[in-house]
């Protein structure tokens, strides 16, 4: 029953309105230190002491509907315990250092700029054109 | 004489002579003897003028029952969202990062997924794996038992468009020559991550259907 004096606590100490966001978001309370914040707009938030290993680093994203493809990708590193120097810094290298490293911005599903499938290729099948041979 | 036949059936013959009945087919060319490679040539040249008309998800509700029935929607929505109930079509190695996906650290319960075992209880079959021709029917047979609303994800390179297996004798070169599909995930295979992705844009995906919006335009 530990969760229930950790909520309290959380909520004591977030606020009613950050609580109930985490809870919609994260679908959890969680009380940390800020990282840093990166150029989407999202907070990074650590948490050694209180939150279990591998759930003690977080990300609030900036948009409710937030997922993960909106990380950058020093962040990503960070976020997936690759590393634990904070991006920007001189060792871990962000967005643009290396060619694959770059921010894809948000996912354009379902809009205008969906990927849609294209063919190069030749048609196999060539429509039948019906030409009467001239009759004497 | 043209005015007996139905629309649907000039429509579909265009998309797909086979699946029209002889009775219909054979006015429906009568009616139009010799207009066929013509009306074709101009589908397939750049001339025609592109119109750009707005995306659903783009359109804004109009009027007092235009939001209410957003609202509705939005509801109804939440409620789809939140209780997925996969059926687990494990064809290949995909399918164990797709077990991947239930364990506790991406666990997906927190989510509400639940893999069902029967197609009758569940909304989404994600077809993880290689599809062969003899699996095909019984892939098919499986997505017309599943109850409407109903959704696939087709996982992996294989059930997308065959992959690595593209050019075999019996595999079938996608699932989505079977079953439409609604999300494809790529990756050979995908990681369990790329899969719970994949969820969470079918899950956008359903926040944007319009269900009573278009009972009610209808």
């Amino acid at each position: 029953m530990s969760w229930v004096t950790r909520t309290i606590r959380n909520v004591w100490k977030l606020g009613i309105r950050d609580s109930v966001y985490q809870l919609a978001t994260l679908g959890d309370t969680k009380v940390g230190v800020l990282v840093g914040v990166d150029s989407y707009g999202n907070k990074y938030y650590q948490n050694y002491d209180e939150e279990l290993p591998l759930r003690n680093r977080w990300v609030i994203y900036k948009n409710f509907y937030g997922d993960a493809g909106e990380i950058e990708p020093g962040w990503h590193s960070w976020m997936s315990y690759a590393t634990d120097n904070v991006p920007n810094s001189s060792v871990i290298p962000n967005t643009g250092y290396h060619k694959w490293g770059k921010n894809i911005g948000y996912n354009p599903t379902q809009t205008r700029g969906a990927y849609r499938p294209y063919n190069t290729v030749r048609p196999k099948i060539a429509a039948w054109e019906p030409k009467v041979a001239e009759r004497a | 004489m043209a005015s007996i036949i139905p629309r649907r059936a000039l429509a579909a013959r265009s998309a797909a002579a086979a699946l029209i009945p002889r009775a219909s087919l054979v006015p429906a060319l009568a009616a139009q003897p010799h207009r066929d490679s013509s009306s074709l040539s101009t589908q397939r040249s750049t001339s025609v003028v592109r119109r750009e008309v707005p995306l659903p998800s783009q359109q804004k509700p109009e009027g007092v029952v235009d939001y209410a029935l957003t609202t509705l929607d939005a509801i109804a929505n939440w409620a789809r969202q939140g209780s997925l109930w996969p059926m687990t079509f494990g064809l290949a190695c995909c399918a164990v990062e797709m077990m991947h996906l239930s364990t506790p650290r991406y666990d997906q319960d927190r989510l509400g997924i639940i893999f069902r075992a029967s197609p009758r209880q569940s909304d989404v079959m994600i077809v993880a794996g290689t599809l062969t021709n003899k699996m095909a029917p019984a892939l098919r047979q499986v997505y017309d038992q599943m109850s409407e609303p109903r959704w696939v994800i087709s996982m992996g390179s294989c059930a997308n468009g065959g992959g690595y297996y593209h050019y075999s004798y019996s595999v079938t070169r996608g699932c989505d020559r079977i079953v439409p599909v609604d999300i494809y995930v790529p990756g050979c295979p995908p990681t369990a991550e790329a899969l719970m992705y994949g969820i969470l844009q079918l899950q956008k995906k359903m926040r944007n259907t319009k269900i009573t919006r278009m009972w009610y335009r209808k």
